[in-house]
């Protein structure tokens, strides 16, 4: 018995090594670095509430807090509603062969920075850009896409929609499909099976895709701030900007712990959510 | 004169190259308890998923009710199917599985709950309404299966192989459950399973269903007694299949020779020609056994091999000197004074009656 624990802890000890170091040594750190100061352009250790009241006290945090939950929130409804047809297509109605192609497919844009990505937007995007060049040729336009939260989700999207899309079709993909017949059996038309079983069937796939895409989207830095211009900023923006004024690493920690508790809460709640059973009387 | 509730007309079903059933004719009556029985890959099952509308007939007309359904989709049909994975939805507990139907059909709440739960009351699983699916047992989750398909009250029901997961004492149970459901209903039952048990003890009618096609239909005692031809004579089992010569016939009867002897066999209709290939049937259970010849017209003297107890019910196997078998079944009390070892030589003999011929 204890060979085999010994044998078992030998496998396991470099994933628990790698997190104790690079997961919750930097975490420690970095909640501890929320209390330290600055003087003098440097930092000095020490255990002060003073970066934590001026923070949580200023309006412009809150206002970027609010303005990057809702961004997330808003990219994570898009991506799972743009997402779920592609998803069900590949799911239901494509042959095996086809739906293996598609998620290679979206595997690809991961090949490319996102960076690059982002930057490819420009061109689509830009005031003298191809869609203000198309719409134009009907009278429409120039609308201004970039530098706008417009340009913000499109980011976010490029981010996030192929990964939702690739959860999304596995966890669609494992519906029961003899519960798909027998809702139809019960007089359930084909449309209706869709919220009637196959969403509560791959409840826990789909939260965990949006999950994801909402993880992505809040601590994202590259979309607001090439796409949507770094005005009004989001928490990563400003979290950016307050360790260039005056090196406040304490401050910056601030919004980092902010957005942490803001994560684990949104991740907990989604977890509960996707995996809750029934209460049985 | 209206027509029969089901009626399967010239039915073919091919998939791809792969021809599931071919050229079947059936007809179901109102109120009728069906068996379609066969081994595995012989189309029952696609037979079933037809009449549910889950798949469409290649060739032929499947009426329900008169109106042709080889393109009503499943849904627009009132045909609920009880789903040997039983397919309860796990998101949903023991009362709103039972409600799905009546919830379709857009029957107010407050209805959908009464009726939902009268039915778990009926099939005695009342107390278990609010229960999770997961945390029923194989017995109750068949009951809760078999509540949802007939909370609609439709005219069909359709089970496909309704009780293969279940315990031997679980299956005997909800056989009694069934066979009281379906007479107090008075609705049509079409019952798919590989269990010749099963099916003999439940329904009206076997439809016997052998590689897509239908091998034959009858009362489970005619099936037994007068099997139609030599694959429904081996599944059916626990028959003497032997096979001879006609050596002659006269009033309703035919002289075999076979290896174990010449023997009388009865012959309706036409009587073959002689000199031609024959084989006949003679069941188990019609085979009389002894110690002693019993002056009987077809005797046969065979040597004890091995038995077989199945409750009160004994099967005997015995070999005749030139090697054909033979199955005996009797009580066990009747055992108990032939006190049989194995090796002992027997007299077996039976009437030309009890014999089958089976067609060429």
């Amino acid at each position: 018995m204890s060979r085999l624990n010994a044998y078992a802890l030998t496998w396991r000890l470099p994933i628990i090594i790698w997190q104790i170091l690079f997961f919750l040594g930097p975490l420690l750190f970095m909640i501890a670095m929320s209390f330290f100061l600055v003087k003098n352009y440097r930092m000095i250790e020490a255990f002060e509430f003073k970066n934590w009241e001026k923070m949580l006290s200023r309006g412009y945090v809150w206002d970027s807090y609010w303005l990057t939950l809702g961004l997330a929130a808003l990219s994570t409804a898009i991506a799972s509603l743009i997402a779920f047809p592609a998803a069900f297509f590949l799911a239901f109605k494509s042959s095996e062969n086809l739906r293996r192609w598609a998620i290679f497919l979206l595997i690809i844009p991961f090949f490319t920075s996102y960076l690059v990505r982002t930057f490819s937007w420009y061109v689509i995007l830009a005031e003298s850009g191809v869609i203000n060049a198309l719409i134009g040729n009907i009278g429409l336009g120039p609308y201004t896409m970039l530098n706008t939260k417009f340009g913000t989700i499109i980011g976010y999207l490029t981010l996030t929609l192929p990964l939702v899309v690739i959860l999304q079709t596995v966890s669609l993909a494992n519906v029961d499909k003899n519960l798909i017949q027998a809702a139809q059996n019960l007089g359930c038309s084909p449309w209706r099976t869709i919220r009637a079983v196959i969403i509560p069937s791959a409840k826990a796939g789909l939260i965990i895709a949006a999950l994801f895409c909402f993880i992505l989207s809040f601590g994202d830095f590259v979309a607001p701030y090439y796409l949507g211009g770094s005005k009004p900023p989001t928490l990563p923006i400003l979290i950016i900007d307050t360790t260039k004024s005056g090196q406040q690493w304490p401050r910056a920690a601030v919004v980092a712990v902010m957005m942490m508790v803001t994560l684990f809460t949104i991740a907990f709640a989604s977890i509960m959510l996707a995996y809750r059973k029934r209460v049985s009387k | 004169m209206t027509e029969s509730l089901v009626v399967l007309d010239r039915v073919v079903k091919r998939f791809g190259t792969f021809t599931a059933v071919r050229e079947a004719n059936l007809t179901i009556d109102q109120g009728e308890f069906i068996a379609i029985m066969g081994p595995s890959g012989c189309g029952k099952t696609t037979t079933l998923r037809m009449l549910a509308g889950l798949e469409e007939p290649t060739e032929g007309e499947i009426r329900i009710g008169g109106k042709r359904m080889n393109t009503v989709p499943p849904h627009e049909r009132d045909t609920p199917m009880v789903w040997q994975s039983l397919a309860l939805f796990p998101f949903l507990n023991a009362r709103e599985n039972v409600e799905f139907g009546l919830k379709m059909r857009g029957v107010d709440a407050p209805t959908r709950k009464r009726r939902a739960l009268d039915w778990l009351e009926r099939l005695e699983i009342g107390q278990f309404a609010e229960r999770n699916i997961e945390t029923l047992s194989g017995g109750q989750k068949q009951r809760v299966a078999l509540a949802r398909s007939l909370i609609t009250e439709p005219q069909l029901l359709l089970l496909d192989e309704p009780l293969s997961a279940l315990d031997a004492h679980l299956v005997i149970r909800m056989q009694s459950v069934l066979t009281r459901l379906q007479r107090e209903l008075g609705i049509t039952f079409v019952y798919v399973t590989h269990s010749q048990s099963e099916a003999f003890a439940m329904a009206d009618r076997v439809v016997i269903m052998a590689q897509g096609e239908i091998a034959q239909v009858g009362k489970p005692r005619d099936i037994y007694r007068a099997p139609a031809n030599r694959f429904v004579a081996e599944f059916v089992g626990r028959n003497n299949i032997l096979s001879g010569k006609i050596a002659g016939a006269n009033a309703g009867f035919v002289r075999v020779e076979t290896p174990v002897g010449t023997l009388n066999v009865q012959a309706e209709g036409t009587a073959p020609v002689t000199g031609t290939e024959a084989s006949f049937v003679v069941a188990a259970d019609m085979v009389h056994i002894d110690r002693t010849p019993d002056g009987a017209e077809n005797a046969v003297q065979a040597s004890l091999i091995s038995e077989e107890f199945i409750g009160s019910v004994v099967t005997l196997f015995l070999e005749a000197p030139d090697g054909t078998e033979f199955k005996v079944q009797l009580q066990e009390r009747a055992l108990a004074a032939l006190e049989p070892r194995t090796g002992d030589v027997f007299h077996l003999s039976w009437k030309a009656e009890d014999a089958h011929l089976l067609p060429a």
